[in-house]
């Protein structure tokens, strides 16, 4: 079905993009909303459950190495039972890559292209993700590794640019009101950090195999930075306004004025960003169209991007009526949806395949 | 046949690319590079741009420096303005009046008029920081009266008004606040705001009505969003102080028992503010590390002599020390914690400060102060002794 090959690294490059992108935009705000000054501690705890994510994928891909989620649900729980769960799956990611899209669409056209239509916004970005999807895994994999270094300069220059504004007071108290709210605060988060499970759609094509625990568990660490970064980026420039903002990283990148005359740098930073949106898109749909062709014993997953696509875009419209309900999910729903589907039902998923495969053991080891 | 359709393909994207929707040319904008902002009896919101004029530039070139237009150079703004019942319904009404699209990007300074800002401000800033164009590092003050003449005023050295203010604000003559300053300050813990009040300068006599030159003439205080009094330039400097936004600053003082002063430029100040709780006694102690360099001495003290020089210090110390008492003072009498000492209690002591969080004001109002200033004096200028004084009219104390 798809005979590309990837190294672990390709992969670790487009699994950052796929947590980093969206994440920065929003992240911020809402941990602020629970965590106030201690919001940079919150993606700290929400990595856990990132660690952890990575570590059930690896485990259940070990068990079944040539396979993706949707073929070995089969196998462990049974044929009919292991459909549903495919169904679930897929109705799972092809409406979260819709509202990833809208996401994408909304921020795009309330900050820059006011007058464009959303649809025209959206649907061209998923035209060219349907592009790269179409191409493969490896064509995939190898924009990845070229685009991702050109997304992370930005952030690197946003820190020496924004120097001389930095007020790092704005850090205390640290755990002024004890523990509690940057625990609230990691929920939202660690919904992100659940999608790290979209690596078991990965995992089987990689050349190195033994290295993919190894790259799962680095990204985890260095998407962890980045939003500790950013969040004290943010706190650092915006103080107790964080939570007030929409897409703080945005407000901050505009607060950039070097020596009166470098500034006014948003638009080129966000055009950067919308790189690592694109990179986040492919990903989810690619999953979402290898995963399709696999539910339906396809031999080739190339025929269902297209419809697959429009779905997507259908979906962006048909969930969310507005901008705020896009974000009420992210900080309602999305948090309990994302890590049930990808990091508690695999977690179950894995506790059968080992009991099973433990119980045929002591069978085999019997009957001899 | 493969490749002719792929060319068709790629070609057909090509419209994607401009972002066609969005497509606005410079010359369909109408920069603004001021915007003021009032009320008038009638309770509406009068909204006044100063709209930057491309041509004066790019057609007058060299030739207008000398041109006929006596003292202040070519008209490069224009300012249209236009009454309504909010910010954004003033402005569909003014963007009816310009041929321009209004473009706020470039906008670094909003003036509140007075009367709005007494009357609260909170409705109109939450355009400014909702909409995607305003900037948050745009400069905010207070006008004395209205803010539109401030827009109007041609001052014969810059280009615009809004030039002027900008760059007086940028000499830290008087506080420089921006909008995100002002959304924190009243978004944040002290729930009250300090802006840099604005006066014009009336014209010499014989100079058009026009050329007054707006200038920052102290500090208005806002209590939640509304403005509830006012600080001298005087008072202003103090608060600098104590905010540690001291900058190209002169100070003069009057050693004891010698007659005249001596005047110190420029002055730098290290500001450490800390915050005590001491048996549940709320107290500031303020620290101060301060460095000047002899500008003007107009006493018979020779500063090369350290006896002499450590009396100019004393009198030095004592009076930054008076200042700072002084601006403290009078904001803790204004029940308005403007410099953001709730902020800094907060930090050091959360646990105690959310016990009070409902009645700050009251504790802000009966803190204690200690002012604890270092304050040297480290070089004297080309000369070594007062100027015009024969060697033994030089005291050596």
């Amino acid at each position: 079905m798809e005979k590309g090959k990837i190294s672990s690294l390709q992969m670790a490059f487009m699994m950052y993009p796929t947590i980093v992108a969206t994440a920065i935009l929003g992240v911020p705000s809402i941990t602020a909303k629970y965590a106030k000054t201690d919001l940079w501690l919150s993606p700290i705890l929400a990595s856990l459950i990132g660690y952890a994510t990575v570590y059930i994928a690896y485990k259940l891909h070990k068990l079944y190495p040539k396979q993706t989620v949707i073929q070995f649900s089969e196998q462990i729980i049974g044929r009919i039972p292991g459909k549903i769960l495919g169904f679930l799956f897929l109705f799972f990611y092809i409406p979260i890559t819709g509202q990833i899209l809208r996401s994408y669409g909304e921020y795009i056209v309330d900050s820059f292209l006011v007058k464009t239509p959303i649809s025209v916004v959206m649907a061209s970005m998923i035209l060219l993700c349907a592009f790269i999807v179409r191409g493969g895994i490896e064509v995939l994999g190898r924009a990845a590794q070229l685009f991702v270094p050109v997304f992370i300069i930005p952030i690197l220059l946003l820190i020496i640019l924004l120097g001389p504004d930095l007020e790092f007071k704005n850090i205390f108290p640290i755990l002024g009101n004890g523990i509690m709210p940057p625990i609230k605060g990691s929920i939202v988060p660690g919904g992100w950090f659940s999608e790290f499970f979209l690596m078991i759609f990965l995992l089987p094509f990689l050349t190195d195999m033994k290295k993919g625990m190894k790259y799962g568990m680095r990204t985890v660490f260095a998407v962890m930075m980045t939003l500790v970064v950013v969040n004290l980026i943010v706190l650092f420039v915006l103080g107790s306004t964080t939570s007030t903002k929409n897409y703080p990283l945005m407000n901050v990148s505009r607060y950039i004025s070097f020596a009166d005359f470098f500034e006014h740098l948003e638009s080129a930073i966000m055009a950067v960003w919308i790189v690592g949106a694109f990179v986040k898109i492919s990903v989810f749909y690619y999953a979402a169209a290898l995963g399709t062709a696999q539910w339906l014993n396809l031999s080739d997953y190339r025929p269902v991007v297209w419809p697959i696509g429009i779905l997507i875009v259908e979906f962006s419209f048909w969930s969310y009526p507005s901008a705020m309900d896009v974000s009420r999910f992210d900080i309602i729903a999305f948090p309990f949806y994302g890590v049930l589907m990808q990091t508690l039902i695999p977690l179950l998923l894995l506790v059968i395949a080992v009991v099973k495969r433990n119980r045929q053991r002591k069978k085999g080891s019997n009957s001899s | 046949m493969k490749s002719v359709l792929l060319l068709l393909g790629i070609s057909g994207t090509t419209p994607f690319l401009s972002g066609c929707w969005d497509r606005i040319e410079i010359t369909d904008l109408a920069i603004v590079t001021a915007a003021a902002i009032d009320k008038n009896d009638n309770d509406q919101i009068e909204l006044s741009v100063q709209v930057f004029i491309p041509s004066s530039i790019s057609s007058g070139g060299g030739g207008q420096g000398g041109g006929s237009s006596q003292g202040g150079g070519a008209v490069t703004t224009l300012v249209r303005y236009e009454k309504g019942s909010n910010i954004s319904d003033a402005l569909s009404k003014l963007q009816s009046k310009l041929p321009r699209k209004v473009f706020w990007g470039h906008c670094k300074i909003f003036v509140f008029g007075e009367k709005l800002a007494k009357e609260g401000i909170r409705e109109q800033l939450d355009f400014l920081l909702r909409h995607p164009q305003p900037r948050e590092k745009a400069n905010v003050y207070v006008s004395k009266g209205k803010a539109k003449p401030i827009l109007e005023s041609l001052p014969p050295l810059e280009n615009y008004s809004g030039e002027v203010l900008r760059e007086l604000s940028d000499l830290h003559i008087g506080m420089l606040v921006t909008m995100q300053d002002l959304d924190e300050m009243l978004t944040g813990i002290p729930q009250a705001a300090a802006l840099p009040f604005v006066k014009i300068l009336p014209p010499e006599k014989g100079q058009t009505k026009l050329q007054g030159i707006p200038y920052i003439a102290g500090t208005a205080v806002f209590k939640k969003d509304k403005m509830t009094g006012m600080m001298t330039e005087k008072e202003t400097r103090g608060l600098l102080w104590l905010r540690d936004e001291v900058e190209s600053y002169t100070v003069t003082i009057k050693p004891k028992g010698v007659k005249g002063e001596i005047s110190l430029s420029p002055v730098s100040a290290k500001v450490k503010i800390i915050p005590q709780i001491i048996n549940e006694k709320w107290r500031l102690s303020v620290k101060v590390i301060t460095d000047g360099a002899v500008i003007q001495n107009g006493t018979n003290l020779n500063l090369s002599n350290p006896k002499s020089l450590n009396a100019a210090e004393r009198a030095y110390q004592k009076d930054i020390e008076k200042r700072i008492k002084m601006a403290f003072l009078n904001t803790q009498h204004k029940k308005a914690d403007i410099l953001g000492l709730g902020k800094d209690f907060y930090r050091k002591y959360p646990k105690q400060f959310n016990k009070v969080d409902n009645h700050w004001d009251e504790i802000f109002a009966e803190m204690e102060v200690e002012v604890d200033v270092a304050a040297h004096i480290r070089r004297q200028g080309y000369i070594n002794k007062p100027a015009g004084l024969s060697e033994e009219e030089v005291k050596d104390k």
